[in-house]
């Protein structure tokens, strides 16, 4: 055998060894449960997961808003989290849940990859994944759960979706529409804009692949597309019923509320360094690679033209494209998650200039592309710290929790104020109901949709329209029953004294204030037409999760077929054959 | 040919950046830094005051050699926990007043976020004309120093025992103070009706009020309430008379059949301290042509008052309230150093006012 087969920098790196990698990785973080104190929305899908634990088949959740239902966000990642919490608690289910995305999302690139690119690069991309920068941010610094789980389910689902296409096979239609499913039940955003980025480029190669083994056929991919998308549709429809209910009974018409991802990056460094130098890392320095070989190679365009597309996106509003594309819903959407999207696309191609280089010096590259890749995750860790957008996630809530649980106050609603995201932590543990919370979107109260703030607890970061926000809340105490306010912010104080407000306890040495409003009555259900039926409440307590044990039971009972799919493309880009065969 | 397509996914990436760089305003922004106009030298200086960046706005200043830095800086950040310390600049309207070839006047609209709610800030300043570029002349801050001086402390307070610390303030099965509402008068504005009035505090003890109206329909069924929220003085002395007002938005006075009012007391630990002394009240006009009514206000005690509000109450020939107006001073009152006050009124209430009172509120940082 050639030595060129036989060197170690010239082999596949084994999926096993890659998802030990991802585990000896991440494991350690996620054990010491890093997310719960150091992202935005760890505590949000805790808090979420937290009532489907108590009440499964009741999405009403009257602990935010004075009642909003949590049908408006797919619930597989969070019903997960809550079966999983019985055993291991909230925390660490969480946790659980974020390791199973993040050894999944390698497996995920690696299948995804080979569709691409040789098996050898492929492993490599799915390495670098492990240690890629928008990875590390989503999870460690978002905690973006839905997202971060919901791709490497899309990356799963691709390769059956081309399978299909080219081959017609019913097994892979079942398991890509299952896992498609899957992956829409954890997330609705992912599954609009995964299907469009990941399955739109895999469309083309199928079709490009099909023509090159001069088969015909075009037509046929075309119409495997439509079946498949079809069905996706329909099974997408009708396990998140509940959820097309409520979008449509309600959908998002309260005022914009601004969120960094959608500024300028280069008019303001901090977003620069935090949405764009970050989440890459050393990515960019291979984006003149990315764009040169992916335009050099035929095969590869589709996936070049698409990952250009969601790098754009992913660069919020330093270009016009994602604002003049999306129209309203460029000022719903956050744009962090095209980062991953456009990382993952990029992947494949990464892949073969890894592989490039390390046939052309296989020490000096390994050592430098595992320095670049470890200072990428490096730098998305360290930056939790240099970054001058901290979170409060870990604050201690006990006093506050303690508090409301007691002596009936809970008769009465809450607010914190200066909490941050450590809010959801004092709903997920007191018995007590908020007119704030942290899900925007779900949000129907007037003083909450009419100004363009999101939380009251930090209202002053929305400057007027925050504090405009909190006073109109503030008026209507009596009509929410809103006596108790936390206050971990002395910012908040002149407002609520002049108010009417009194300050009544100390907790943590002063850290945070209890302030209340004597007249203020007891607090009653306020009544709403977005209270799911009970119906709706058991398809969303079925169906989901019905799909992720369907999902598990064909993986274990319908062996793939199809080992691999072994594409062969060489190094040099104007060789490239574009076939694919399967290995049995 | 193969590589076609590379340049142009470089090219499109380029130009998109860059016209979005035009339409996010760096264009503008570069424009504005160049100060080559007065009203960009103001907008500049107050960019820089937005970002907080203090040396380069000093730096902008045509007086800084007469001006002190740090004096500057307090200026328009604030001092001694005054409202605006709790105030970011959120953003500033500029238009010229007048312009010559050295020097102008150009009028700034300065839009606050502060702890209290918005405030707007209108400043005139003059820039002058400076080599190649135009420099803001900051009128300095005009900070009176007070003597040394012995300031007694007599004045009355009323302290309450609770019962343990367990109980809620306010659940401590006392009387609450006796207090009423002396008047009650509906007025509607093109986009409200509102409440106007005052409440007294009959008895011997200090009170904690809220006053609630609840608007009921012709079929004497409630359709809107709202409380006095941050119109009023909640704490009121034995004797002591407060004015109030409750806003109803959207709603017109023919819907309402009557009025359902509830004032609701507590009693509180309180003291007369510190005693604001309100003088030189003149109804007059302000910059923008509106209304109001301006004074100075007095910290007579020996301690600052880091957050004032003025509460004004407007009567008629007959005596009857017919306007209540507030408004927050942004600079903390520092002991015997008056500082002025402006609260304003719409025009065709301001022809009917006979007479006026003024109240304060006050919130002193570890004191509420």
């Amino acid at each position: 055998m050639d030595q060129r087969d036989t060197s170690f920098f010239r082999r596949p790196i084994p999926p096993a060894a890659i998802v030990l990698i991802a585990l000896v990785v991440h494991a350690p973080l996620l054990i010491m449960q890093l997310p719960t104190t150091t992202t935005y929305d760890a505590n949000f899908h805790i808090f979420f997961a937290s009532h489907y634990a108590h009440h499964w088949f009741n999405p009403w959740n009257e602990q935010w808003f004075a009642g909003f239902s949590q049908t408006t966000y797919p619930p597989l990642g969070h019903q997960w989290i809550a079966i999983l919490s019985f055993i291991f608690g909230l925390n660490m289910a969480y946790m659980l849940v974020q390791l199973i995305g993040v050894v999944l999302l390698p497996v995920g690139v690696f299948r995804f990859a080979r569709l691409w690119v040789s098996e050898r690069a492929a492993s490599y991309a799915a390495l670098l994944s492990v240690f890629l920068g928008t990875v590390a941010f989503l999870v460690y610094s978002a905690g973006q759960l839905s997202t971060t789980v919901s791709a490497p389910f899309y990356l799963l689902a691709l390769p059956y979706f081309y399978e299909w296409l080219r081959w017609g096979r019913g097994r892979a239609l079942a398991k890509g529409v299952v896992l498609t499913l899957v992956a829409a039940s954890i997330h609705h955003v992912t599954l609009l804009f995964g299907a469009i980025l990941f399955a739109a480029p895999v469309l083309m190669l199928a079709w490009m692949d099909r023509r090159a083994e001069r088969d015909g056929g075009g037509l046929a991919v075309l119409g495997r597309a439509a079946v498949f998308t079809a069905l996706s549709a329909i099974g997408v429809a009708i396990v998140l019923l509940p959820y097309w209910i409520s979008i449509l009974q309600h959908p998002i018409e309260q005022v914009p509320i601004p969120h960094a991802s959608r500024s300028n990056f280069l008019l303001n460094v901090d977003y620069g360094m935090n949405y764009f130098i970050v989440p890459y890392g050393a990515l960019i320095l291979a984006l003149p690679f990315i764009v040169i070989r992916g335009a050099s190679v035929p095969r590869l365009r589709p996936l070049l033209i698409f990952f250009w597309i969601a790098f754009i996106f992913g660069l919020g509003g330093t270009t016009p494209l994602p604002r003049l594309l999306l129209g309203r819903a460029f000022q719903i959407l956050t744009f962090e998650r095209f980062t991953l999207l456009a990382a993952l696309l990029a992947l494949p191609i990464v892949g073969l200039l890894v592989e490039e280089l390390l046939d052309r010096a296989p020490k000096l590259a390994s050592i430098g592309v595992s320095i670049a890749a470890i200072a990428t995750f490096a730098l998305a860790l360290g930056w939790m710290y240099f970054s001058p957008f901290k979170t409060i996630g870990g604050m201690n809530v006990d006093s506050v929790v303690s508090f409301l649980n007691r002596d009936g106050h809970d008769k009465y609603r809450y607010i914190t104020l200066g909490f941050g995201n450590a809010l959801p932590k004092v709903s997920t543990y007191t018995t007590a109901n908020s007119v704030d919370g942290e899900y925007n979107s779900a949000r129907l109260l007037p003083e909450m949709t009419q100004y363009g703030a999101a939380q009251l607890t930090s209202a002053k970061f929305f400057g007027r329209a925050g504090m405009e926000s909190l006073r109109a809340m503030l008026k209507h105490a009596n009509r929410y029953g809103l006596k108790y306010i936390f206050v971990h912010d002395a910012y908040y104080d002149p407002l609520l004294a002049f108010a009417g407000w009194r300050k009544i306890e100390t907790f943590d040495n002063g850290l945070v204030t209890v302030w209340s409003k004597e007249d203020v009555p007891p607090a009653r259900k306020i009544e709403s037409d977005a209270i799911p039926a009970p119906w709706e409440g058991l398809l969303w307590g079925i169906l989901p999760i019905g799909c992720s044990f369907f999902a598990i039971l064909l993986w274990l009972l319908v062996p793939d077929r199809v080992r691999s799919l072994e594409i062969v493309p060489s190094s040099t880009p104007a060789e490239v054959p574009t076939y694919a065969r399967e290995a049995h | 040919m193969r590589y076609l397509l590379a340049l142009l996914i470089f090219a499109v990436t380029l130009l998109f950046v860059a016209v979005g760089w035009v339409t996010s305003g760096g264009l503008a922004r570069a424009e504005i830094r160049s100060a080559s106009t007065p009203t960009e030298a103001v907008q500049a200086l107050l960019a820089d005051v937005q970002s907080h960046n203090w040396d380069r706005a000093y730096a902008r200043l045509a007086n800084n050699k007469d001006i002190d830095r740090s004096a500057f800086e307090r200026d328009l950040s604030g001092s001694y926990r005054s409202l605006r310390t709790y105030s970011s600049l959120e953003g500033f309207d500029v238009w010229p007043i007048h312009a010559a070839s050295e020097q102008a006047v150009v009028r700034a609209n300065l839009h606050w976020s502060t702890a209290v709610g918005p405030i707007d800030d209108v400043r005139d300043l003059k820039v002058e004309h400076q080599g190649s570029s135009w420099k803001v002349d900051w009128p300095s801050p005009n900070l009176p120093k007070v003597p040394p001086q012995v300031i007694p402390v007599n004045y009355l307070r009323w302290d309450v025992i609770n019962r343990g610390p367990e109980d809620d303030w306010g659940e401590q099965n006392v009387d609450t103070p006796q207090v009423r509402i002396i008047s009650m008068n509906p007025v509607e504005r093109p986009d409200r009706l509102i409440i106007l009035g005052e409440i007294v505090n009959e008895d011997t003890v200090p009170a904690y009020v809220n006053v609630n109206a609840t608007l009921l329909d012709q079929h004497n069924a409630p359709m809107s309430q709202e409380g006095s929220f941050d119109k009023i003085s909640h704490t009121l002395l034995p004797k002591q008379v407060s004015p109030y007002r409750i806003d109803f938005p959207g709603i017109k006075l023919k819907q309402i059949k009557s009025v359902r009012m509830d004032a609701k007391a507590m009693l509180v630990p309180a003291s007369a301290d510190p005693v604001i002394e309100v003088s030189g009240q003149r109804m007059n006009t302000d910059a923008l042509g509106k209304k109001v009514l301006s004074g100075e206000l007095l910290n007579e005690s020996g301690q600052p008052v880091n957050i004032a509000q003025t509460l004004a109450v407007f009567y008629d020939s007959n005596g009857r309230v017919i306007w209540v107006s507030d408004g927050y001073i942004d600079q903390a009152l520092l002991p015997q150093t008056p500082v002025h006050f402006a609260v304003d009124l719409p025009d065709d209430v301001a022809a009917k006012v006979q007479n006026y009172h003024v109240t304060v509120n006050h919130y002193s940082s570890g004191n509420s």
